[in-house]
């Protein structure tokens, strides 16, 4: 429960929610405030955490429930398929070099998969959650993440085959 | 995807575990296993290197750090949250709004409105952020963990009983090996007074037993587990709050929190 400890891995998780939410969302202000919600939540919810649970997939599960239905809410008012959130932010970015084509070309393309397939991705890839734990935050079979994860894999190798590897560096 | 053709002739690797491969989630003697057989297949191995070409290109993309943001300050959430303890997903449902509000007088305690579950756990809630803070500040301070030493026992349980408006005395915890080093009054979030008495054991650890005024309605029956490195419990029970911390495993903490319920005036 709320004991010095969980504060401090709930701090911990910060940057991950943080980095999760602007992938999802890609909007500084609604990503953070997204985290914001989720945090709320998650220091309501403490007592009925089990202590042995991991916080990170718990705090991650949290974050994907309320952007589940925040994104509902917003297709209800908008009556469109996609966040606009994506597009805006990825052709706002001002064309330059050859790497940060390559960059737009693949946030784009992320942008672009189906919502679960993305979150999987993302999950898995990015924030380095186990596949059991992707199951859990998205609440579904793990059957079920690994076809996603498939899916979003071949569809991203496709739109961007034959482009070289984008430089790497190192995620925190 | 094609047929094996590593030497020893072992089956197709699935998918799945091509994928596990790329995450870096397969056991390290699997993995040695699906490299070899990779070797053997140019066009599984193209597309391993793909996925982790775009594993590698996904995690630079999305590695910018953000520009830090006051609102996701912890600290700050959990202090506001005390001051106006609303629940986020309840707004708008006046009827199950939480709202907490301290009685003027000790005794009053705490007057929520909401569903007595909700009440109970946000009762709780604060006791544990209350208690976990009071061990963390005081239990480290080498000199002045107290205020009232236990040599003038009588002095210390008068005043805080005088300051509680209600009875409060330090537990006897020698059966479970815990000796009382005095007591200090403490300051509830909304301004009204708790207790808080310190003890001490053989190995120099200390752990610190809360006491502070709640509504009388409300009652937890069982001690509530809480904690990570440092243990806790807490409960409610006759219109007080007793919350129980120390750095020392659940059986202790359990134990000592027997020892105070057996002696508080609500057992």
């Amino acid at each position: 429960m709320a004991g010095p400890s969980v504060m401090a891995g709930m701090e911990a998780c910060i940057p991950a929610l943080r980095r999760y939410a602007w992938a999802l969302l890609r909007d500084r202000r609604e990503a953070d405030d997204l985290v914001h919600d989720c945090l709320l939540r998650a220091l309501d919810r403490l007592h009925t955490r089990r202590t042995d649970a991991e916080l990170r997939p718990w705090l991650f599960a949290i974050m994907h429930n309320l952007f589940v239905s925040r994104t509902r809410r917003a297709r209800v008012r908008a009556g469109t398929e996609r966040l606009d959130g994506w597009h805006e932010a990825t052709l706002g970015h001002p064309p330059g070099q050859e790497d940060h084509l390559r960059w737009k070309d693949l946030v784009r393309a992320v942008g672009e998969l189906p919502e679960d397939q993305r979150a999987v991705l993302l999950l898995v890839s990015v924030e380095d959650l186990s596949y059991a734990e992707a199951a859990r935050v998205l609440d579904v079979p793990i059957g079920t993440v690994m076809s996603r994860l498939s899916r979003a894999r071949e569809r991203l190798r496709r739109i961007t085959e034959g482009e070289p590897a984008i430089p790497l560096r190192r995620v925190k | 995807m094609s047929a094996p053709t590593v030497p020893g002739g072992r089956d197709a690797i699935p998918e799945e575990e091509l994928h596990a491969f790329v995450d870096g989630q397969l056991a390290p003697a699997r993995r040695d296993e699906v490299a070899a057989w990779l070797a053997g297949d140019p066009e599984a191995a193209a597309r391993v290197r793909a996925w982790q070409a775009q594993r590698n290109a996904l995690r630079a993309a999305f590695a910018e750090p953000a520009p830090p943001d006051p609102r996701l300050d912890l600290m700050r959430i959990v202090e506001t949250r005390m001051r106006r303890r609303r629940l986020p997903w309840a707004a708008g449902a006046a009827a199950a709004a939480i709202v907490l509000a301290l009685g003027l007088g000790g005794a009053a305690g705490w007057m929520l409105r909401g569903g007595p579950a909700d009440r109970q756990a946000m009762a709780l809630s604060v006791l544990e952020q209350e208690a976990f803070a009071t061990h963390a500040v005081y239990s480290v301070d080498k000199r002045h963990p107290i205020e009232v030493g236990a040599a003038e026992r009588d002095h210390l349980t008068q005043w805080l009983s005088n300051r509680l408006n209600r009875r409060v005395a330090p537990p006897d915890l020698s059966a479970a090996g815990w000796r009382l080093l005095g007591g200090r009054l403490l300051a509830t979030e909304r301004g009204g007074a708790a207790a808080l008495f310190m003890y001490d054991n053989a190995q120099g650890q200390r752990l610190s037993v809360v006491m502070r005024p709640m509504a009388p309605d409300l009652a937890t029956p069982e001690p509530q587990r809480m904690g990570g490195a440092v243990n806790g419990s807490a409960w409610i029970a006759g219109g007080l709050g007793y919350a129980v911390v120390a750095a020392a495993p659940h059986d202790e903490i359990s134990a000592v929190s027997k020892l105070v319920r057996q002696q508080s005036p609500a057992a």
